[in-house]
């Protein structure tokens, strides 16, 4: 996969541990240890109490598309042989909205409220993507 | 508050690489300084829009040589605000605040910007990366439209609004643009059939409801509310202003389509003006993409949730409706100028309360509301003008 011409997401030291468990097919949701929020993206602090004390729990993979686009043209040329491409925005139901792409499916199918699973890509030795297919 | 437009000018929005952005700059400058009437010597403080995705333009602007190029004797300091669609807002904020403390008494404020001569694959990655988290958005191929295209969807879902009514937004738009000698569509009205039958760009967005990134400058002068009734020249004057942040990742918002943002800094305005939202002539609403027309009016309070876009649809919004709304044409109606879409938005105010909007005039326009949005609706800065101080 070294000729993956794609922007690969910029890994900060406070995200690794989510893109570590992406490796291992794991969705870890950053939590907070004091005030007990789950929190999306990760941080270097909890966005509601400020406390450092943070953790990470595993989510169970499943989700609900709260919105969606269908994208046919007008991307960037590396994402053109992925066209069409589903945008969306999946409802976690540890609490958080996370954006990725719904993928294995005709896309005409997909609709709002439609239930989700995750599925992963290895993208190389340090990047495994997570990315959502409707559940059959 | 105490802020008055009583200067502008404005080139029509093309696209033409032959009209360089210092042409272009220097005629809306000297344009600006003339319709005030005032001596170009009192002018006291330069206040730019940031020109995006122009890193030349931007130097030139942040290290000073726009009044050193227009020779303005009198100018104490300069500054370039950036906020992506709401930095000509801030330029307006920080222009009060040299006519407040008595820095200036006049505040040239100049945006331009020319994208015709920026390799289309260059702006498709700046304005793909400019607002975009690179770890959690980027990897996923999002587009402005895209994102904008997933809102729109969510708003529809919500309020049953169909996609011929959001079609029928940028009908409105394309007529309001059609009657303006300034827009790219002068003269280039669209039918509801042509809009649903343009490619489908992302869902449900057809081409037709997308931006087309053109070329375009604006420059105002601005005074105080005393110093322009003292002048007795025809002016926008400010009277009231709010401001809501409903913050940078478009997925992490609590408000997605920004009903809320609109209607917390649209009471806030209105409530510093003493105004109500009935007693506004005019509302030109900043979003760049055809939902943000709606959920702005549910917002306001004009209508109830999920009634815009029908209201839209029966061209109540349009030239010749009851609401006129958007008479600048929005990016959709226009053309997208990068961060000039907002500058144009306030040129179309002045104009319309000084009674000099042509074929767009809206009968008795006394107090207009705007909101202006920066990055993809990061904010919405709502603020009321009047034609004349409180």
């Amino acid at each position: 996969m070294s000729d993956y011409k794609k922007p690969l997401p910029v890994v900060q030291p406070y995200s690794q541990a989510f893109w570590d468990g992406t490796k291992q097919n794991k969705l870890l949701i950053q939590t907070c240890g004091d005030c007990k929020a789950t929190i999306f993206f990760p941080r270097q602090q909890c966005p509601d109490c400020w406390s450092t004390n943070l953790g990470w729990m595993e989510a169970r993979g499943t989700g609900e598309i709260y919105a969606f686009s269908i994208t046919y043209e007008g991307v960037e040329a590396a994402f053109v042989e992925d066209l069409p491409i589903v945008l969306a925005w999946v409802d976690l139901p540890e609490g958080i909205r996370m954006q990725s792409n719904i993928i294995e499916c005709d896309p005409d199918s997909i609709e709002i409220g439609q239930q989700v699973e995750v599925v992963y890509k290895k993208i190389n030795d340090d990047i495994t993507l997570p990315y959502f297919r409707p559940i059959s | 508050m105490s802020l008055a437009i009583i200067g502008i000018a404005e080139v029509p929005t093309k696209r033409d690489p032959e009209r360089t952005r210092w042409d272009m700059l220097t005629e809306v400058c000297i344009g600006a300084i003339r319709d005030a009437g005032v001596d170009k010597d009192e002018i006291e403080a330069v206040i730019s829009v940031n020109p995006m995705a122009q890193p030349q333009m931007a130097l030139d602007m942040a290290l000073g040589r726009v009044p050193e190029v227009l020779g303005l004797k009198g100018c104490k300091d300069i500054c370039v605000l950036n906020a992506g669609g709401t930095s000509t807002t801030n330029c307006l904020r920080l222009a009060k605040y040299f006519l407040e403390n008595g820095q200036a008494k006049f505040v040239l404020i100049p945006h331009t910007t020319v994208q015709s001569d920026i390799p289309t694959q260059e702006l498709i990655n700046f304005f793909a990366t400019a607002p975009l988290d690179m770890q959690w958005e980027y990897p996923y191929g999002v587009t402005f439209n895209g994102a904008m295209g997933l809102i729109t969807n969510r708003y529809m879902h919500d309020t049953g609004a169909t996609a011929e009514e959001i079609a029928a937004v940028t009908v409105s738009l394309r007529a309001w643009g059609a009657l303006d000698p300034n827009s790219i569509f002068y003269g280039k009205p669209v039918t509801l059939e042509q809009v649903m039958e343009s490619r489908m760009i992302s869902t449900p967005l057809h081409a037709k409801e997308c931006n087309l990134l053109a070329d375009g400058a604006g420059a105002m002068v601005v005074t105080t509310h005393e110093i322009a009734q003292e002048l007795g020249k025809s002016a926008a004057y400010e009277l009231g202003h709010g401001v809501r942040f409903t913050g940078a990742t478009p997925v992490l918002r609590k408000d997605p389509y920004f009903v809320e943002a609109y209607r917390e800094s649209s009471q806030d305005a209105l409530k510093q003006a003493n105004l109500g939202i009935n007693d506004m002539d005019l509302r030109q609403i900043y979003g760049a993409y055809p939902f943000t027309q709606c959920s702005a009016l549910e917002g306001y309070g004009v209508c109830e949730p999920g009634e815009a876009a029908k209201i839209w649809a029966e061209g109540r919004c349009g030239p010749g409706g009851d609401l006129p709304c958007t008479t600048m044409g929005d990016a959709t109606g226009r053309g997208h100028t990068g961060s000039g879409v907002s500058m144009a938005f306030y040129l179309e105010t002045v104009r319309q309360l000084r009674g000099q909007a042509g074929e767009r005039q809206v009968s008795d326009c006394n107090h207009a509301l705007i909101t202006t949005s920066g990055g993809s609706v990061m904010n919405t800065a709502t603020t009321i003008f009047g034609s004349a101080p409180r």
